[in-house]
């Protein structure tokens, strides 16, 4: 049973980074492929920060989410001269850098060495260092994530980033700031992926740079695609089956490692089988130009 | 030292280059970024060793083999993936993803076959490099820089003065008119898939001369083709060839100051550089227009 919970904690995390990579690539259609490397500063951030100054983990999870939107604000700026493939490998770029970074700069994050004892979240001495509690914890980030996002997309501010996603060129021509919105929809992304890092960091109490390479990106946006572009609910379904269903794998008794690049071999190939069949997602409205 | 460095720094370059052409040739007739070139490399390598080592023939068959199976390999990606998503007429960023996909899956086929762990291909005992200009180059690296500048002059030859080179220009230039003056335009991509795949298999298996060998080689070095076509100048061949030998004597002149570990942050920030202050790369092509 706590193995179940810890899955659809998994899950949840997933469905943060989904919902919140949905914003870019689903609504406003930015090609962006590193939206991994946000969740790794979110999740190094709060845990240097618990670990080396004492910091609470809720202020560590709030300052890891705005050092990754400072992050997502520097990234929009590519995607205002980049489109299409050109943006999709240069934000995969930044996804190998901060792997990088998290890999080498050893005095700061101790390399492949990774950060054990992360401390867990508490609140008024409550340890949250039961699954349940933390399912709970999770789901509710989850529920801000969602309604938040899907609130940012109803408004008229989400009309525009509808607008920039089908015709760039038309919305800037009704005077409408593209710089502005990118620029919004980079940082909120960013914010709520950091917010996934850190949830991840204080729950498993250990990270290290191989939680956050570069190809996990593709796992978050083939997460986002089989859900759905530009469906919120959709994501959250997308981010359940490809964590949910992979481990399934598990019970029928094969050894980890066949079990594992299986798992990744499933991805893949339902990656392509998608951009065969149903580019748009399961439930999804748009797909790539 | 710093001839040291810069020796290194035109070899790794050579393997850059040599799958950067690859690379620049499909990208050049198709118009997409082809991910899954990478996987061809490694797949090349492993072929080699499989045919090599554990099958035990002749080294020389080996490599011609594993050179032949790993174009024929990238023509079928081409015409189990890359063909139907013609059908549909779907944008780039689509041939993108479904790429990676065939990346993920062959690179992890890879590794249930042959094992995670990192094999060696050679056997031979590593022997005293030669002395040159203050250098140390070995024999293999020798082999590694002489085999990339013929396949590049090879493959020039090819596009530049052949009938087929004269329909794959044609093809990357005009898909529509190619058809009109009678060029089959499918045979000339599988064709190009061919090539280009065969190059990625050589580089490959001049790789597993060098070094060692994992299912994960190829995701870096797809990345260093990719960014060495870009910075070369996207489609270009001897843009690709350029390209490939500035960004090994980049990292290489990046990492002699700072550790090694830095190497592909170095290559990705030098291509972000690129693409927004300079994105017809060195041989200044201009990229699609709808796309920079």
């Amino acid at each position: 049973m706590e193995y179940l919970i810890h899955i659809l904690i998994i899950a949840g995390i997933y469905s943060i980074l989904s919902l919140s990579l949905n914003i870019i690539v689903g609504y406003t259609g930015l090609a962006a492929l590193g939206h991994i490397a946000f969740a790794a500063v979110g999740a190094y951030a709060s845990s240097l920060l618990a670990l080396n100054l004492g910091v609470s983990p809720w202020i560590g999870l709030l300052i890891g989410a705005v050092l990754a939107a400072i992050l997502g604000a520097i990234v929009s700026y590519p995607s205002l001269r980049l489109k299409g493939d050109y943006l999709a490998i240069a934000t995969f770029g930044l996804g190998v850098i901060i792997y990088s970074v998290a890999k080498n700069w050893v005095s700061l994050t101790r390399g492949p060495m990774g950060l054990p004892g992360i401390p867990s979240f508490s609140l008024f001495g409550l340890e949250f260092n039961n699954v349940y509690i933390y399912l709970v914890l999770v789901l509710i980030f989850v529920g801000i994530t969602y309604f938040t996002i899907r609130n940012i997309t109803r408004s008229p501010f989400g009309r525009i980033l509808t607008g920039i996603r089908e015709d760039e060129i038309a919305t800037e021509a009704m005077g409408k700031n593209i710089i502005k919105h990118k620029l919004i929809v980079f940082v909120v992304g960013a914010f709520f992926a950091g917010i996934a890092g850190s949830l991840y960091a204080h729950y498993i109490t250990f990270i290290d740079p191989s939680n956050f390479t570069a190809m996990e990106s593709i796992t978050v946006l083939l997460m986002v695609i089989f859900g759905g572009m530009a469906s919120l609910p959709g994501s959250v379904v997308g981010a359940m089956v490809l964590v949910i269903f992979p481990e399934l794998l598990r019970f029928v008794g094969l050894p980890s490692s066949v079990a594992a690049p299986l798992r990744q071999m499933i991805y893949g190939l339902l990656l392509v089988v998608l951009m065969i069949l149903r580019p748009q997602g399961l439930i999804g409205k748009y797909k790539f130009k | 030292m710093i001839p040291q460095i810069i020796l290194n720094g035109i070899i790794s370059g050579s393997v850059y280059a040599l799958i950067a052409i690859g690379f620049a040739c499909i990208y050049r007739t198709v118009k997409f970024f082809h991910f899954a070139h990478g996987v061809v490399y490694a797949a090349g390598a492993y072929l080699a060793y499989f045919f090599f080592r554990i099958l035990k023939i002749g080294s020389l068959f080996s490599l011609f083999l594993a050179i032949i199976i790993a174009g024929i390999l990238g023509v079928c990606i081409n015409r189990l993936v890359y063909l139907p998503l013609r059908r549909h007429k779907t944008s780039n960023l689509v041939f993108l993803l479904a790429s990676f996909g065939v990346f993920i899956f062959i690179q992890n086929l890879l590794q249930l076959i042959f094992g995670a762990q990192i094999l060696t291909p050679k056997t031979d005992p590593v022997k005293e490099g030669h002395h040159f200009l203050g250098a140390v180059i070995t024999d293999t690296q020798i082999l590694i820089i002489i085999s990339s500048l013929i396949l590049f002059l090879l493959i020039w030859l090819l596009v530049q003065k052949t009938k087929l080179g004269k329909a794959i220009r044609a093809v990357s230039d005009d898909r529509i008119g190619a058809r009109v003056s009678g060029i089959n335009s499918e045979k000339i991509i599988t064709a190009v898939f061919a090539i280009g795949s065969a190059l990625a298999g050589a580089a490959g298996i001049l790789i597993s001369l060098e070094t060692s060998i994992e299912p994960t080689m190829g995701f870096s070095a797809v990345l260093k083709g990719i960014i060495a076509c870009i910075i070369g100048g996207i489609g270009s061949i001897p843009g690709a060839l350029l390209g490939g030998l500035f960004l090994g004597l980049a990292e290489n002149l990046g990492i002699w100051q700072i550790q090694a570990g830095w190497k592909d942050a170095i290559a990705f920030g030098i291509l972000i550089l690129f693409l927004l202050f300079r994105p017809s790369g060195i041989m200044n092509v201009k990229p699609e227009k709808e796309k920079v």
